[in-house]
């Protein structure tokens, strides 16, 4: 099939097409919504097949050929995104029937969330830097929707300020882009590193790449851009924010990666020492805030920023091993977020509440969930065998291996950091005496943790298997080590 | 896959079955189907005695992640045999004593023994794996499992104080350890240790050498509860005695000693390795064993005496290392040192397990472990003190027991640094055998109290919670056979002499045992009066005249400020940093979207200010400009005149039609550039815009102006004219530096011809660049859905399906 990369984007996309229609029979909307995420997967996995075998996958949407239409891109490291980021709306979905409420899912939750994942998948398989935006917009637009329905106070409240940052942010992509088309005149993301890769790396050129990181760092909540994210994560259910918490921002470091990789890479003594200070300072800031917080979200929220910073610090250290390392860590990253927050979501069922202060004993009657969390939390911290371990290693490795010592050990001391801010969770809400909550043999209890075991399931399998998927992320990180790979795969003629 | 590795595997092959058993047969004391484990083990390990006699090793091996060069390399030498034993002998007589410990009825058995399983795989993959990430994962291991065995009765806030305490500090040191031996793999590219150790010559010169060796032995140090890292080990006490005799005494603390042990053959020639193993060994040895002294929980004194005596195997292991500085093996008397170290720490592991176990008989039988309270326990429980005063004499270095070989073999090697000329010991030395001398008095006193105080003196039935009376049958039988194996091995050491301890020395020295030889381990009671034996009795003497006069002095612990301790340093630390991140984060996140704009904008013109600076990347070129019309400058004018009367505007209806000026006077600028498709888009845009603005903003409340300050204002002038300055000096560089023709040639070009539109804005929106349009219509489509859901589903009054 040689159209097999667009599927992952059109099936979401007729999938929320056809659930508007549904909206008011919910049994339909959760079949339909269910069935296509599946396809999805699957599509995306056979992706990834696909080009493990054949190689990066291109259409030139239209036949319009590249460089003068809108060309699709799936190389290994856009390929595996896209598949993880389908599983994790798959579980999401599945934790939805049980937890978003029928009214929000009257009102249009499903065929939104289909349209977020158009957006993300969009977003990681686009060769067109316009079209990049174009989906952007599809994804914020869809996160907007997702933040505000509902219409709580908090939500109504801190969705306006979500909003207005990614408003900014959008206005400052469109600059961006213009002022990158005016250097070299194409959109086409291949294209324009060929362009540049004749001319070296101008100087505006530097400073367009400052401004990309500004662009794709509020997105992807790097410091000092991330002060929007804790307050207006905080504010959606949690089914939405697990979704945001495991995929928006991970769509931010992805363009940071392939710009930076792609188009500029020419002034790494400038470039790549700023994001690794900035990285660095992430790291720490998100730790700072984890260990803050009694609110179980808010310890988890910060725990995103902490990832950022780590994914970003291994970029920047911009070697094979790095980049590789990098990309183990973004997928279980997106993996074990997501599961995080599905599972502390159970805690907040049973509970109704969100402070940790006033939770305590969950083990006695849930024990499932426990340990289901615990194993999260080591993954979470890179506790080997499981999925954080790899990518970390790598990461400290390759920092190791070029000189950077302070930045490597303040990752490798943030997992003690990680570590403690999510044991708190498991020592305060699971452990301690049992207590009784009001209403919580209602819960759907054994329903919810059956997608968040999954996603922790698919952490350990990761994990353990990394051999696996060795040659899989290896191949991923081939494109950013030489970027002449995308190029000759785009413009092959 | 081998059996070797289904050995280290089937510990958790059977935690897995651990809750059956406890679910589907109640009636059995499920430590009864744990047991077997162990002893098969035990045995199964027992059959590598003749491999590692001749210092022989066995080795097998499976790939796990062969693209890492991460294997999982299983590797029985003399040292990991010796482990791999303790570990599964040990294990086999605290399961069984746990059977009577632990009631079925009250406890739940099945996370007992899953954690405890848990933990005895762990250890055994950490001694017996030749790749250093295998063993970092076993090790973390072994860290998370005695963290839920500390936190076995997880509703008591001292339990999970105590597991926090212990994790925080051991996966600290963990992570370190990770930390260096990723540098050992940067700097020798292989994570095996027996490929390292190959090497060690190269390694020793690098520069990274000494970072990594302290960074490993940061996770040594923690693990094996040293100065200053010790303190998570009282704590731990919180958990089961049988848990503290297993892990925090005999076991999973010495895997700190078994990872010097093991990386001694790269690191040990350095001389910062003699002076940090070496000498914090010591301190620790002196320091354990003064703490000791003062505490009245009988688990506490236990646990500082672990400290103490983990503090001398570790000065013995540093002690050792002189060894390597000297060619010859025939007379290397420094290679008594390590062979101590290895003796006695099998002799630790026996006496000290005895002891904890004597102390859980006593806590089960009366219900308490404090001091004070207990006293005469003797005539009610003969036995158990039999077992006490063979352990305790044992600790205390006393004849004919086995802790009475090693301390003396300690002293030796002690001793025996006085005569080495290197590292400064002419100076520093002599503060090594002064140090151990001050510990072994201390630890005689403490031995003296654990048993005196305990079974002698006067019986107080009265504080008490239950009368006391021998132990059942059962759960004595493990103490017996530890207190027979402290007498044994103390009359018979050379039982042990090539059996083990030979061959756990030649493997942490291989570069001094010539292939096909051994080292000459020989123990003996008697060595004619040496200046060790002087130092035994002067030891013993001291000891007893100070327990004796115990009331007297003990008050001179009080002198030392309760505040200044490490534990303090914890404790305000831990919650320090809680409060303190909690602080600083409330400072800046204080939900006001305009700060977090004024961050963000400031960080905007600063960086990108210095990046145009700095890149000298300001150009201007005038080439290919039209010229500019007057048009042009009245539009210029009228639009900065409507964007400075938005600022200044007092009500929202002004600021709206004003921003509608801007507006429209845009699509103006598109007419005269000739694009009326542009213009029109723009006109409708800008119209219905500003009627919905003004029909929203109609309803919603009056401008406060005059509540913001002066220098409010003027910050945001500076950062307004700030970012607007930015994007021109960006957009002048960039249009400045066309490099390329774009690729709107084609556009022009094939409009027509392949495309078959004659309006080429339509023709790109439409057909070059349809993919854009038909998502941009999704965006409509979205938002059209987000609206008419957020105008009406308001779930806060109607409480209905929320989800907070």
């Amino acid at each position: 099939m040689i159209n097999l990369l667009i599927l992952p984007i059109l099936i979401p996309l007729v999938t929320a097409t056809l659930l508007i229609i549904f909206s008011k029979s919910i049994a339909v909307q959760r079949v339909i919504s269910l069935i296509s995420t599946i396809g999805t997967f699957a599509a995306s996995i056979v992706l990834i097949l696909t080009v493990k075998n054949e190689g990066i996958q291109t259409v030139n949407l239209g036949s319009w050929q590249a460089p003068f239409g809108i060309t699709l891109v799936s190389d290994m490291l856009s390929a595996v995104l896209v598949a993880t980021s389908s599983l994790i709306v798959l579980c999401i979905t599945l934790y939805s029937f049980r937890s978003i409420g029928t009214a929000r899912e009257r009102f249009y939750y499903y065929p939104i969330v289909q349209f977020l994942l158009v957006g993300v998948n969009g977003a990681f398989t686009t060769g067109d830097i316009f079209n990049l935006f174009v989906f952007f917009e599809v994804m914020l637009m869809s996160s907007y929707v997702l933040i505000v329905i509902g219409g709580t106070k908090i939500q109504l409240r801190e969705s306006v300020k979500y909003i207005l940052v990614n408003i900014i942010s959008s206005a400052l992509f469109v600059i961006a882009v213009g002022m990158l088309y005016s250097v070299v005149g194409s959109l086409n993301m291949a294209h324009i590193s060929q362009r540049i890769s004749e001319i070296g790396q101008l100087p505006i050129l530097t400073v367009l790449a400052v401004l990309f990181l500004i662009v794709f760092g509020l997105k992807g909540a790097i410091f000092p851009l991330y002060f929007w994210l804790p307050g207006s994560y905080y504010a959606p259910p949690v089914p939405v924010l697990a979704l945001f918490g495991s995929l928006l921002t991970k769509v931010g470091i992805y363009s940071i990666m392939r710009s930076y990789s792609l188009f500029f890479y020419g002034d790494q003594a400038f470039t790549h020492e700023l994001l690794s200070i900035l990285a660095i300072i992430t790291v720490i800031v998100g730790c700072i805030g984890a260990i803050a917080y009694w609110d179980v979200k808010k310890i988890i929220i910060y725990n995103i920023i902490v990832a950022v910073g780590v994914l970003l610090f291994g970029f920047s250290v911009a070697t094979e091993e790095s980049y590789t390392g990098t990309i183990f860590y973004i997928i279980h990253d997106m993996i074990i977020k997501a599961a995080l927050f599905l599972l502390i979501g159970i805690m907040i069922k049973i509970t109704a509440t969100s402070d940790l202060r006033q939770m305590g004993g969950l083990i006695k009657k849930y024990p499932l969930v426990g340990w289901t969390f615990l194993v999260a939390c080591f993954a979470l911290a890179g506790i080997p065998p499981l999925s954080g371990f790899v990518g970390k290693l790598l990461i400290v490795r390759s920092g190791f291996a070029e000189g950077q010592y302070i930045g490597s050990i303040i990752v490798l001391l943030s997992s003690l950091v990680v570590l403690f801010s999510v044991i708190k969770i498991f020592m305060n809400g699971f452990w301690r005496a049992p207590k009784d909550y009001p209403g919580e043999e209602k819960q759907p209890v054994q329903f919810l943790w059956v997608p968040a075991a999954i996603l922790v399931l698919a952490s350990v399998l990761y994990g353990t298997g990394a051999e696996v998927m060795y040659p899989i992320i290896s191949q991923a990180s081939d494109a950013l080590v030489n970027p002449t790979i995308y190029i000759d795969a785009v413009l092959k003629e | 896959m081998s059996l070797l590795h289904l050995a280290i595997f089937s510990p958790f092959l059977m935690a897995i079955l651990v809750p059956l058993f406890y679910k589907g047969l109640r009636k059995i004391h499920t430590g009864w189907f744990v047991l077997i484990l162990p002893i098969v083990l035990f045995v199964y390990f027992l059959q590598f005695l003749p491999v590692t006699r001749d210092n022989g090793v066995f080795q097998r091996s499976f790939d796990w992640i062969p693209s890492l060069g991460i294997s999982f390399t299983a590797y029985v030498d003399g040292l990991s045999l010796l482990f791999a034993l303790l570990i599964t002998g040990i294990g086999a007589l605290v399961v069984l004593y746990s059977i009577f410990y632990l009631s079925k009825e009250r406890e739940s058995l099945h996370n007992f023994y899953v954690y405890l399983l848990m933990f005895m795989g762990a250890m055994l993959g950490v001694v017996l794996s030749d790749n250093l990430i295998t063993l970092y994962m076993f090790w973390e291991l072994t860290s998370i499992s005695s963290f839920l065995l500390i936190a076995y009765w997880y509703d008591r806030d001292r339990s999970r104080y105590g597991a926090l305490k212990s994790m925080l500090i051991t996966v600290f040191g963990g992570l370190a350890m990770l930390g260096g031996f990723l540098l050992l793999s940067i700097m020798g590219d292989t994570f095996s240790v027996r490929e390292l150790i190959a090497q060690a010559d190269v390694l020793n010169n690098h520069p990274l050498f000494l970072f990594a060796m302290i960074l490993i032995l940061l996770g040594a140090f923690t693990k094996s509860a040293q100065f200053p890292f010790y303190i998570w080990l009282p704590d731990a006490m919180e958990a089961p005695t049988p848990v503290s005799a297993y892990l925090h005494s005999a076991t999973m603390v010495k895997a700190g000693i078994y990872l010097v042990a093991r990386l001694s053959a790269i690191f040990a020639f350095s001389e910062y390795w003699f002076w940090l193993v070496g000498g914090i060994g010591i301190f620790t040895l002196f320091w354990g064993s003064f703490n000791a002294v003062k505490q009245t929980d009988l688990k506490g004194i236990l646990a500082f005496s672990t400290v103490s005596q983990l503090g001398l195997i570790m000065s013995l292991l540093g002690a050792g290392a002189i060894a390597l500085h000297f060619e010859a093996l025939d007379d290397n008397i420094y290679t008594a040192a390590t062979i101590a170290a290895v003796f006695h720490l099998i002799n630790h592991a026996t006496f000290k397990g005895s002891l904890f176990m004597v102390v859980g008989i006593v806590d089960h039988e009366t219900g308490t472990r404090d001091i004070r309270r207990l006293g005469g326990l003797m005539s009610f429980m003969p036995i158990t003190f039999t077992i006490a005063i063979i352990g305790a004499f044992s600790m205390a270095g006393l004849p004919p027991f086995n802790g009475f070989l090693s301390k003396e073999m300690f002293f030796t090697g002690m001793l025996q640094l006085l005569s080495a000329d290197i590292f400064n010991l002419e100076t520093w030395g002599l503060l090594f055998p002064v140090l151990a001398w001050v510990g072994s008095v201390f630890t005689f006193i403490y031995s003296m109290i654990l048993v005196f105080k305990t079974f002698t003196g006067k019986y107080q039935p009265e504080k008490l919670e239950r009368k006391p009376h021998e132990a059942p049958f059962g759960m004595l039988i493990s103490p017996i056979v530890l207190a027979a194996l402290v007498v044994l091995f103390g009359l018979f050491p050379n039982l042990l002499s090539y059996s083990l301890i030979q061959p756990a020395a030649a493997a942490i020295m291989p570069s001094i045992v010539p292939a096909g030889e051994v080292l000459d381990v020989h123990v003996s009671h008697w060595h004619g009066f040496s200046t060790e034996l002087f130092m035994t009795i002067g030891v013993v003497v001291l000891g007893i005249l100070m327990y004796l006069t115990l009331n007297k002095w003990i008050r001179l612990y009080s002198i030392f400020p309760g505040k200044v301790t490490l534990n303090t340093l914890y404790d305000t630390g831990l919650y320090a940093s809680e409060r303190g991140s909690y602080n600083v984060t409330k400072a800046y996140m204080n939900g006001s979207i305009r700060t977090y704009l004024i961050y963000i904008f400031v960080f905007f013109i600063g960086i990108l200010g210095f990046t145009l600076w700095n890149k000298d990347a300001f150009t201007v070129s005038t080439d290919n400009l039209a010229p500019i019309g007057v048009y042009e400058m009245v539009l210029s004018a009228v639009i900065i005149a409507g964007t400075m009367a938005i600022l200044a505007a007092k009500s929202r209806l002004t600021s709206i039609i004003a921003l509608g000026a801007v507006g429209y006077t845009v699509s103006l600028f598109f007419v005269i550039f000739r694009a009326p498709d542009l213009a029109l888009t723009q006109l409708v845009i800008e119209t219905v815009s500003v009627a919905l603005f003004l029909l929203c903003f109609y309803h919603l409340p009056q401008l406060n102006r005059d509540q913001e300050g002066r220098r409010f204002k003027l910050g945001n002038l500076a950062v307004a004219l700030g970012v607007g300055t930015i994007v021109t000096l960006m957009a002048l560089s960039a249009h400045s530096t066309k490099r390329f023709e774009s690729i709107s040639e084609y556009y022009i070009a094939n409009t027509y011809e392949e495309a078959a539109g004659k309006n080429m804005v339509n023709v790109i929106l439409v057909d070059f660049r349809g993919f854009d349009t038909l998502f941009e219509i999704s965006v409509l489509a979205i938002a059209a859905l987000g609206i008419f859901g957020m105008i009406k589903l308001r779930l806060s009054k109607k409480g209905e399906g929320a989800d907070e």
